[in-house]
C-alpha cells in the first residue's frame, strides 16, 4: 500500500474539516462519529464429539447440523506418510489415491460417475500423521455414498495399470508444483526441520514415485486400512443412531487387525540459525519461510502460543504485516502460523517480499520475533488478539466440510476438547505474562530460513549473511555461499 | 491450525469409461425441492431494500450491501469507474479513515470481501454476531459520506492501472478473453472489461468519480442483506438508525440496450501469454429471467460441469485433443451467453476439438439425454445451488443477488425446483432454439 498518501491524508483532513465547518456533511447525527459498542458476546454452543465404536473397532462421530440437505463424511485412517517405508516415501499418499481408482466390480471411471451422480465431491489428503478421505454428497444419497465408500475401503483392486496412471498424475502434479515458490519453500522447511525423522517422508519429490509398486501399496493398505485404525466423522442432518446403523450396515464386515504404531522419536529444534536458498529461475519475488520446531507444545503452553502467533502474524493487523507491508513496504504479505502435528508443532513465518529487500525483510522478521522475547506484549494488544481468535473461531466452522475437517484434525492428532469445547475458555485465560514466558521458553530465535527466488536476482541481496546453504528443489545441498567469497 | 505444512496431496480422479447403470439413484421430480430459507424483507423510506434471514446455528452474522451498478453502467470513455469505486469504498468516509473499515472488521475476527462485476457491486462482511452494529455503522458511513479526494482518486487510479498491466502481463489468454467479449457484446457498455481501459482510467477526474458515486451508490439503488444470528428487533432498529437518514438518489439511469453480436474473428496472440493455440465459442442465449434459462443451465452441466461431463470426457479424457477446457453461462443483466474456451497443443488439435464440440451440440439437438445423465447433471447442479447458501456469507450474497435479479423473492423457494423439473424434451427444444448462431474466436500463436 502507498504509505505516502496516508501521511498526506492526515495533513489534509484537519484542513478539510475547517473548510467544511457548518456544511451539511458535518451536521451529522452524533452516533455516526464513533463505532458503536458491541453487544455482549453470544454463546457458542458446540456439540460434543464423542465417537461411538462398532464391534470391529470402527469409530463414528456425528455432528448434527440442519439447514442444508447435504452430508459431509470424512474417513480418517490413522496412518499418514510417517509410517511409509524409509526408502519409499510417498507410499501412504499413493495408497490413499488408489482407493478411488478401482474396486471389485467398479472401474475408476464408474466410481467417478457415482460420485458425481450423488452431487458429490471427493478428495484425498495425506498428512504426516493421518490420511483423510473427504466425501460431501446430497443427503438423500447417504446409502449410495456409504456403499461406495465401503467398496473403496474394503475392496480396492490396486490394478497395475491404474497404479501407473496415478503415478504419472502424481509425478506431473509434483513436477508442476516445483514452479510454486510457496510449495517449494514450505517443503524445504519441512525437510530441514524434520531431518531424519519419520515426518521427513512427507516432503518427497516427484522422483521417488517411480520406486513404488503394487506390493508396497497392498502391504501398506493391509497394515493400516483397518476399522480399529479408522474414524468416521459425519456432519449433517443425521443423528448418531441413524449414522451408526447405516455405517454398520456397510462396514461391519471390515475385519479388524492390530496395526503397529511405532512411537515417534522426539524432534529436536535447531539451536542455530540456518539460511538456505533455493533457486527458482524467473521468480519475480523472494518467498521466505522461516521457522522452527516447537516441541513438545502441549497443555498449558498451547494457548499462550496461539495468542503469541496471533499478535505476531495471525492476520492483516498483526505486527509482521503492519511492519513489513504497511510500514516498510517490503512485503506483499507477511504472516505467521502454528501447525500442529502429533509429535510436535512447527511455528513459522511466511512472507513474500521484493527481492532487493530480502535481507532487511529477514532481519525485520527476526527483530519482531526478538521483540516478543524481550518485551512483554502490552495487555491491550493481547486482548485484541484474543478477541480476534474468539470472534474468528465460529467463522472457521461454518460449512459442514470445514466443521468435519476441524473435528478430524482434533481427533487424529489427539488434541482433545481443549481445542474444541474449551477453546474459548482457554483463549480467554491467556495473559500477557504467560505469553512472555512462552516466548522465552521456546527456540524462536534460531530458525531455519528458506528463501525461494531467482538466484541471479537474489544473490546480490543476501550477501550480508555469514553463510547461505544453496539447495536444489529435491532437497540436495549444492554448495554454500560464505560472506565475502564469490559463489 | 494445521494447514498441512508438508504433504497435502490432493488428487482428482479421472474417469475413463462412458457407460454405467445408475438405477439405484432416485429420479428427480418425484418430490418437490423447496428451499427452506426464512426471509423478511422490507424497504426503508429512502428506498433501501432490506432482507433479513435468521439462522441461529452459530454466533455469526453476515452483511452484504449490493449496489445495482457495474461496468455496464459506465459511459464510453469512462470505463473502470465501478471498479475504481469499489477500491475507494475502503479509502475512508466521514467518520472512518483510510483502510480502517478493513481493520475494524479484522479486529473482530471477521472477514470481508468485495466484488465488482459487469452488473453489480457487492460488499460483504462476516463478523461475530455481537458486532452487527459495527458493520452497519461502517457500511452506512460509506454509503452516506464517502471521501472522494484528488489524492485518493489518484491513488486508486494508479492501483487500477497497475492491476491492468499486471493482468495483461501475467494472465494467459487475457487479451483473447477481452477480444471475445467485444465480439459477443458489441456495445461498449456490455463488452468492455470490468477493470476498464487504461486510457479511460487515466483520464478519469475527481468529478467523474463523485458523479458516479452520487448517481449509483444510493440507498434506492442498493440492497442490504443480513443473514445469520440476529436479534431481529434490535437489527431492525439499528438498520433504521444508520440508514434511514441517508438521502435517496435521483434519476438513476438505466444501462443501454444490448445489440446483436458479431460472428467470427481470429486473433494472433503473443506466445508468452498464450502458451497454446485455442478458440472461444459463444452463443447468445435466453435472458436469465426467462423460463428458457432453466433448461439452459442444465445443458451447461451436461456439457461442461464435472469430470464426467460430455465435453470433458470427449476432449480431455478420451481423446486428449484438448489441453484445457473451461466454460459456463455468463450473465450480464438481461443478457446471457454460453461460453466455451479450449486450448490444444497445436492448431490441428484445436480444429478437431472444435468439431467435437459442434458434434456434441448437434447430438443434443437430436437425441434425448438419458435419465441417468440428466439425473446426474441435476444432482451436481443441486449441490452447487445449495452451496450458494452454505455459510451466512454465502446466504447474504445469494439473497442480495436474488433481489437484484428482479425475480420476486417470494418465488425463491421454488427456484431450485424449476431447474430440477427440466425434462428431456425441453433440452432438445432449447438446443434447437439457442445453439444456432455461434460466435467463434480463434487464438493462434505468433
Amino acid at each position: 500500500m502507498n504509505k505516502g498518501n496516508r501521511i498526506k491524508l492526515t495533513v489534509i483532513l484537519p484542513l478539510l474539516s475547517l473548510f467544511l465547518w457548518g456544511s451539511p456533511l458535518l451536521s451529522q447525527e452524533r452516533f455516526r462519529k464513533s463505532p458503536p459498542y458491541p453487544e455482549p458476546l453470544a454463546e457458542l454452543k458446540l456439540p460434543e464429539i464423542k465417537p461411538s465404536f462398532l464391534t470391529n473397532g470402527l469409530g463414528v462421530a456425528v455432528i448434527q447440523r440442519d439447514g442444508l440437505p447435504v452430508i459431509s463424511l470424512k474417513v480418517i485412517i490413522f496412518a499418514g506418510e510417517s509410517p511409509s517405508l524409509k526408502e519409499l516415501p510417498g507410499m501412504a499418499t499413493l495408497t490413499a489415491n488408489m482407493l478411488s481408482r478401482g474396486v471389485s466390480y467398479l472401474t475408476a471411471s464408474q466410481i467417478e460417475e457415482i460420485i458425481e451422480s450423488v452431487g458429490g465431491n471427493f478428495s484425498t489428503y495425506t498428512y504426516p500423521d493421518y490420511s483423510v478421505f473427504s466425501f460431501t454428497f446430497l443427503e438423500e444419497f447417504l446409502d449410495n455414498a456409504l456403499d461406495l465408500m465401503s467398496k473403496m475401503m474394503l475392496q480396492p483392486t490396486f490394478l497395475r495399470r491404474e497404479i501407473e496412471n496415478i503415478k504419472r498424475i502424481m509425478y506431473y502434479d509434483l513436477h508442476e508444483k516445483n514452479k510454486d515458490p510457496e510449495f517449494v519453500a514450505e517443503r524445504q522447511l519441512g525437510r530441514l526441520l524434520f531431518r531424519n525423522h519419520p515426518y521427513e517422508k512427507s516432503t518427497f519429490n516427484e522422483d521417488v514415485i517411480k520406486n513404488l509398486n503394487q506390493a508396497d501399496l497392498v502391504s501398506f493398505y493391509d497394515r493400516y486400512y483397518r476399522p480399529n485404525n479408522s474414524l468416521f466423522v459425519l456432519t449433517g442432518n443425521i443423528n448418531l443412531q441413524t449414522a451408526i446403523r447405516k455405517v454398520s450396515r456397510y462396514f461391519s464386515t471390515w475385519r479388524r487387525k492390530e496395526s503397529e504404531h511405532p512411537s515417534l522419536p522426539p524432534l529436536e529444534p535447531y539451536d542455530k540459525e540456518k539460511i538456505c536458498l533455493i533457486d527458482l529461475p524467473g521468480a519475480k519475488d523472494a518467498t521466505i519461510y522461516l521457522g522452527n520446531i516447537v516441541s513438545p507444545l502441549r497443555g498449558q503452553d498451547v494457548f499462550p502460543f496461539v495468542v503469541l502467533n496471533q499478535v505476531l502474524g495471525g492476520t492483516h493487523t498483526s505486527r509482521l504485516f503492519m511492519n513489513l507491508r504497511e510500514s516498510k513496504g517490503y512485503a506483499y504479505y507477511a504472516f505467521s502460523e502454528l501447525d500442529f502435528f502429533k509429535n510436535c508443532c512447527v511455528f513459522f513465518v511466511k512472507a513474500k517480499v521484493r527481492p532487493e529487500v530480502t535481507y532487511p525483510s529477514i532481519m525485520e522478521i527476526l527483530r519482531e520475533i526478538e521483540k516478543i522475547t524481550k518485551e512483554k506484549i502490552p495487555s491491550p494488544e493481547i486482548e485484541q488478539a484474543k478477541s480476534y481468535l474468539i470472534g474468528n473461531f465460529p467463522l472457521q466452522i461454518q460449512t459442514f466440510d470445514k466443521l468435519s475437517s476441524r473435528i478430524s484434525e482434533i481427533e487424529a492428532l489427539g488434541l482433545g476438547e481443549e481445542h474444541w469445547s474449551k477453546y474459548y475458555e482457554n483463549i480467554m485465560l491467556v495473559s500477557s505474562e504467560r505469553v512472555f514466558e512462552i516466548a522465552r521458553k521456546y527456540p524462536l530465535l534460531t530458525p531455519v530460513v528458506v528463501i525461494v527466488g531467482d538466484r541471479n536476482i537474489i544473490s546480490d541481496h543476501i550477501q550480508e549473511f555469514e553463510e547461505v546453504f544453496v539447495y536444489n528443489n529435491k532437497g540436495i545441498l549444492q554448495y554454500t555461499i560464505k560472506k565475502g567469497e564469490d559463489e | 491450525m494445521n494447514k498441512g505444512l508438508i504433504s497435502k496431496n490432493r488428487l482428482l480422479i479421472l474417469g475413463l469409461f462412458l457407460f454405467l447403470l445408475l438405477g439405484d439413484f432416485p429420479a428427480h421430480g418425484q418430490e418437490k425441492q423447496r428451499l427452506s430459507l426464512p426471509i423478511n424483507q422490507y424497504k426503508l423510506g429512502n428506498g433501501l431494500q432490506v432482507i433479513l434471514s435468521e439462522d441461529y446455528s452459530l454466533p455469526v452474522v453476515s452483511v452484504a450491501v449490493a449496489y445495482n451498478v457495474g461496468s455496464i453502467n459506465e459511459r464510453p470513455g469512462k470505463t473502470g469507474l465501478a471498479y475504481l469505486l469499489e477500491n475507494l469504498m475502503f479509502q475512508g468516509s466521514q467518520n472512518v479513515s483510510r483502510m480502517q473499515h478493513i481493520s475494524f472488521i479484522h479486529r473482530t475476527g471477521g472477514d470481508l470481501n468485495a466484488t465488482t462485476t459487469e452488473d453489480k457491486t457487492i460488499f460483504q462482511q462476516t463478523v461475530p454476531s455481537h458486532q452487527l452494529a459495527l458493520v452497519l455503522w461502517l457500511e452506512s458511513d460509506r454509503m452516506k459520506s464517502l471521501e472522494i479526494t484528488a489524492a485518493n482518486v489518484e491513488q486508486a487510479k494508479e492501483a487500477l492501472i497497475e492491476e491492468i498491466h499486471h493482468r495483461k502481463a501475467t494472465e494467459p489468454y487475457f487479451e483473447s478473453f477481452l477480444t471475445f467479449d467485444k465480439l459477443l457484446y458489441p456495445n461498449v457498455a456490455y463488452g468492455h472489461p470490468v477493470i476498464g481501459n487504461e486510457a479511460d482510467v487515466r483520464d478519469l477526474t475527481v468529478e467523474d468519480v463523485k458523479d458516479f458515486y452520487a448517481t449509483f451508490y444510493t440507498p434506492n439503488n442498493a440492497v442490504l442483506s443480513i443473514a445469520g444470528n440476529i436479534d431481529k428487533t434490535k437489527a431492525e432498529q439499528d438498520i433504521r438508525k444508520y440508514f434511514e437518514t441517508i438521502q435517496m438518489g435521483q434519476n438513476i439511469p438505466l444501462p443501454p440496450s444490448p445489440t446483436p453480436s458479431d460472428k467470427e474473428a481470429t486473433i494472433i496472440a503473443k506466445e508468452s501469454l498464450a502458451p497454446l493455440p485455442g478458440f472461444h465459442i459463444g452463443y447468445r442465449i435466453a435472458s436469465p429471467y426467462s423460463q428458457d434459462f432453466y433448461p439452459l443451465k442444465i445443458i451447461e452441466y451436461i456439457l461442461l460441469r464435472g469430470l464426467t461431463s460430455r465435453l470433458y470426457k470427449k476432449l480431455i479424457i478420451r481423446s486428449r485433443i484438448a489441453r484445457s477446457l473451461s466454460g459456463s453461462i455468463e450473465k450480464r443483466k438481461e443478457l446471457a451467453t454460453f461460453k466455451i474456451f479450449v486450448s490444444s497443443s497445436n492448431e490441428m488439435m484445436a480444429e478437431r476439438s472444435k468439431r467435437v464440440i459442434f458434434s456434441e451440440i448437434n447430438k443434443l439437438k437430436s437425441s434425448l439425454v438419458s435419465e441417468e445423465e440428466l439425473g446426474k447433471a441435476k444432482n451436481i447442479f443441486k449441490m452447487d445451488y445449495l452451496n450458494q447458501y452454505a455459510t451466512s456469507a454465502d446466504k447474504s450474497v445469494f439473497l442480495a443477488e436474488a433481489f437484484l435479479s428482479k425475480k420476486s423473492l417470494d418465488h425463491l423457494p421454488d427456484e431450485l425446483e424449476n431447474y430440477l423439473s427440466v425434462d428431456h424434451y425441453s433440452l432438445i427444444r432449447i438446443m434447437r432454439r439457442y445453439f444456432t448462431n455461434e460466435i467463434v474466436l480463434d487464438v493462434k500463436i505468433k
